[in-house]
């Protein structure tokens, strides 16, 4: 137990030194930008972890609130509303990261270096977004109902069974483009990484041609998908359940943040407890391997693949379905695939690890978007997380280094012992 | 006269792994003796020698080349010291010539220009000087291993090495190959150059080297004279404790034809033809050894045999049933268990754990699959059976395999293929790389298979694991079934004729 809680702490303290260390090396560019580095990063971190009124470090954790009668009373920062938190837009933000870090890791356990998510996701958003009318429509037309007065009955079963369509849908979409990869890997070993850049631009390009011809919903400037009927909305928590809870306020935080756990929980399951999971993590540890236990490799490949464009499909789902309710021109151009393979690589492909690391990159997008505010350069924000990923990406150096040290301080063991036993001949 | 080479109190360790890989290990060479170094895997004589030849840095102690005190941190370093190493898998360029490759670096030139007509001359002349003809323009991708390594000790010697260290020289080579080695290793050293053997082939070290030194997980446990050693002795200062160096074996009951093979055409890598026209039978209750240098088609009959490798032409049964493009499942079910030439890659999975590596070839059954469902309980029982019946120390249910030594990895892949009581073994190189202790326990547990009436297919490059197990003997040449031969009257000289290409008047069995 004490081993284990031990290599917690052992992976836990590494992405904490290389976040300290890619802060100390963007001092260097927050000074040349005439800028006090504390300040700029205490903006930084509570406009992406504060509540409101956040000005410090320590107001992460504990801040000051004015009482009405006069004076003020200090309260746990997470747990303070007032005006909506920031980490409800953080988990916003994460639903998306972590389920296209799921279908990332879901294929690279598979040995597929797939960065499909991208594509995969326009496409799944794609479809959401066309399902989110149109099948309302084809319920009206063939149930001969005014959309203006819908009887409640039918409204609340709409709200159910219209969204579930449009996910499965926008899965399907997204699972048969990621599939279009894998074919391609296991019949005719077509190298996976050059064929889901090429199929993510193919992806962008179609989803062009929809929203300016066949979908284009008005003349707007930005071309545009009619809104979704209001029946396959995903109500943020904000607008529905916790209208009244202050923490959600500014956030179009929904039910998607639920599906990307219970999607995590699953994939876990999956990957670990199920003979399938177990077949695609042979396939990836030796291909060789699985072929000479007998292990249907290709078929377990496939199967991630058709599960890394499920997951990345509900990802555009939700984003459409929950966040912005229209596919708006540019929504492909985003790259909202490829932050999601960066979460996974950083998180070294562990599924809780993934969950942390996603709400930590979210939370510094989200600090660096306000880093203007403080008359700061927005650039600054994204030069500090890319610093922190460099030395994230250095893990095994610093390790080398550190085993160096570590092995002068302590004195060594004795060798791993060679077999000293009685050999007997087996009994089986 | 000064020690050639005097390693003193040499220490390493490897934070990454943990290991104290050289413990305190002082050893001196003398100019004109062939001296061994032998010693289990993972002994720590590879490390000595890496730290000799610059290629690793010690954490302490010091070395004197020719009483000088020397500061090796490079092998340019070594080189220039008069050190050569010859490495396990050679160093050279394929597409090369022989003499390319011997002037490689240090190349004749004028103004940066090569001329090709010296270095070849000087190559000839080097050649001639030490007794190791080779012709220079020769492509070294086409000429045999056995020359490819001549090229390596030429290379050395170019560089005019008084220090030559041969890493496992006679892994890769023929009987007669072996021989030739001898003579030129006898030779450098009467030339008054010290030779370094890297070994754990203990008949090899009683025929070539003067002195011995063993080395035992880490430490060296003493440096003799080798005519005052016995092959034993030596042996048991290895192991540390009494071994058995030829496994008692009874005589075969040979039952009914387990597995034939009819004119089996298999094409290697890039679809040229490996194995030409091959046919065989495997008994239950025998072992068919299949004995040859490596590269000669073996490889390829192995994955045919295993379904790895499709069959160009040819049929193979498995108890009458033709099972020539089963794929390996099917295989498996009926009854095939194969051991496979490269443990590491093929069979076992490092990046896992025990538990998960016992159950890859019936993973998908019960009672370790319930509705694809993963069992844990079972499938950890299984692990400990095997860590039980094997005796593996070292390893733990549920822990990854990682660390583990060559011989228990190899155990445990004897575990997995021999749970479930397999009708028919296929054993590619069981022993290589393993050390004395865990070859006899290998060597064991093969005849035990026989004794209980299991058919196996034993493929080794090694002549004495060919005789102390075969009942048969076939040997391949290029692809061809050159004789089989009753193990019991076939001789070394004429397996050995047989694997380098030659046919023998007599055709037995």
């Amino acid at each position: 137990m004490l081993k284990r809680t031990q290599q917690t702490f052992g992976s836990l303290a590494f992405p904490l030194l290389a976040t300290i260390l890619g802060l100390i090396v963007s001092s260097l560019f927050v000074l040349t930008a005439r800028a006090d580095p504390l300040t700029a990063y205490q903006h930084l971190f509570c406009e992406g972890f504060g509540s409101s009124g956040c000005q410090t470090f320590g107001n992460l954790l504990l801040i000051d609130v004015p009482q009405a009668g006069g004076g003020t009373q200090t309260v746990f920062a997470p747990f303070y509303g007032e005006k909506g938190h920031k980490l409800a837009l953080v988990l916003e933000r994460a639903t998306i990261l972590i389920l296209t870090a799921l279908s990332a890791t879901v294929a690279f356990k598979a040995g597929m270096f797939s960065i499909g998510m991208d594509g995969q996701l326009v496409l799944g958003a794609m479809a959401a977004a066309f399902l989110g009318y149109a099948i309302p429509d084809q319920i009206y037309a063939l149930g001969k109902i005014d959309p203006k007065a819908i009887p409640p009955a039918i409204e609340t079963v709409m709200h159910i069974v219209v969204p579930l369509l449009c996910i499965a849908g926008a899965m399907a979409a997204g699972a048969f483009w990621s599939w279009i990869a894998g074919f391609l890997k296991v019949r005719l070993n077509v190298n996976e990484l050059i064929c889901t850049i090429i199929l993510n631009t193919i992806a962008v390009q179609i989803a062009g041609y929809l929203i300016n011809f066949p979908l284009r919903s008005d003349v707007n400037n930005l071309a545009r998908t009619r809104r979704i009927e209001d029946t396959a909305w995903l109500v943020p928590f904000n607008r529905g359940i916790f209208q009244n809870v202050e923490w959600f306020t500014g956030a179009r935080l929904g039910i998607g943040i639920l599906i990307a756990l219970i999607a995590a929980l699953a994939l876990w399951f999956f990957l670990y407890r199920t003979t399938a999971g177990y077949e695609q993590r042979m396939a990836r540890g030796s291909r060789l391997f699985a072929r000479f236990g007998g292990i249907p490799g290709g078929r377990a490949v496939l199967r991630a693949m058709l599960i890394s464009g499920a997951l990345s499909g509900l990802a555009g789902a939700i984003q459409i379905l929950g966040v912005e309710r229209r596919f708006v021109d540019g929504f492909a151009a985003g790259g909202l695939g490829f932050d999601g393979v960066l979460v996974a690589i950083l998180a070294k492909e562990s599924i809780p690890g993934l969950l942390l690391v996603a709400c930590f990159y979210a939370g510094l997008q989200q600090g660096s978007l306000n880093l203007q505010f403080a008359n700061l350069p927005r650039q600054l924000g994204g030069i500090i997380i890319a610093f922190i990923i460099l030395f994230s990406s250095m893990e095994t150096f610093f390790r080398a280094q550190f085993g160096k040290v570590w092995s002068r301080l302590r004195p060594p063991r004795r060798p791993p012992a060679a077999p000293l036993s009685e050999n007997r001949t087996p009994a089986l | 006269m000064p020690h050639a080479v005097e390693l003193q109190h040499i220490r390493k360790f490897f934070p990454s792994t943990g290991v104290l890989a050289s413990d305190d290990v002082s050893l001196s060479i003398e100019p004109g003796e062939v001296h061994a170094l032998v010693g289990e895997n993972g002994a720590g004589k590879t490390t000595l020698m890496n730290i000799l030849y610059g290629l690793l840095a010690p954490d302490t102690g010091q070395i004197l080349i020719h009483g000088q005190a020397a500061h090796i941190t490079h092998p340019n370093d070594a080189i220039r010291l008069g050190i050569g190493m010859v490495h396990q898998h050679f160093k050279l360029v394929p597409s090369f010539s022989i003499a390319q490759n011997i002037m490689l670096g240090i190349e004749p030139n004028r103004a940066g220009f090569v001329n090709g007509r010296t270095e070849a001359e000087a190559v000839r002349k080097l050649a001639a000087g030490f007794g190791l003809p080779v012709d220079p323009h020769a492509r070294t991708g086409s000429v045999s291993v056995g020359m490819q390594q001549r090229v390596e000790i030429l290379k050395a010697l170019q560089r005019d090495a008084r220090i030559l260290i041969l890493d496992e020289p006679t892994a890769v080579l023929t009987p007669q190959e072996v021989r030739e080695l001898y003579t030129v290793v006898r030779n450098l050293a009467a030339a008054g150059r010290a030779v370094v053997l890297i070994t754990h082939k203990l008949i090899e070290v009683k025929d070539v080297a003067d002195r011995v030194s063993v080395m035992r997980r880490g430490r060296m446990i003493g440096t003799h004279p080798v005519a005052e050693v016995s092959i034993r002795a030596m042996a048991n200062m290895m192991v540390g404790r009494e071994v058995l160096l030829q496994v008692a074996k009874g005589e075969a009951a040979p039952g009914e034809v387990v597995l034939r093979a009819e004119n089996l055409l298999v094409a290697g890598a890039g679809g040229v033809p490996a194995v030409f026209g091959v046919s065989f039978t495997v008994r239950a209750g025998e072992i068919l050894g299949l004995a040859g240098v490596s590269g000669n088609g073996q490889t390829e009959l192995v994955e045919a045999l295993a379904g790895l490798r499709p069959v160009d032409a040819g049929t193979i049964t498995l108890f009458g049933k033709d099972i020539t493009a089963s794929i390996v499942r099917d295989r498996r079910e009926a009854g095939m268990a194969h051991i496979p030439e490269d443990r590491l890659v093929m069979g076992l999975n490092l990046q896992t754990t025990l538990d998960e590596n016992v159950v890859a070839t019936h993973y998908q059954k019960p009672p370790f699959s319930a509705r694809g469902i993963f069992q844990f309980k079972p499938m950890r029982r299984l692990a400990q059976q095997i860590i039980d019946a094997f005796s593996i120390r070292a390893a733990r249910v549920g822990e990854p395999i990682r660390m583990l030594s060559g011989g228990n990895l190899q155990k445990i892949v004897l575990g997995r293929e021999l749970e479930g009581r397999p009708k028919f073994v296929i054993a590619n190189q069981p022993t290589r790389g393993l050390d004395v202790g865990s070859i006899e326990f290998v060597h064991k547990t093969l005849i035990a298979q026989r004794d209980s009436g299991v058919a196996v297919l034993l493929v080794s490059v090694e002549l004495e694991e060919i005789f102390a197990l075969s009942d048969r003997i076939a040997v391949m040449f290029e692809g061809r079934i050159m004789g089989l031969l009753d193990a019991r009257d076939a001789t070394e000289t004429e397996i050995g004729l047989l694997m380098a290409g030659s046919s023998l008047e007599r055709e037995a069995v």
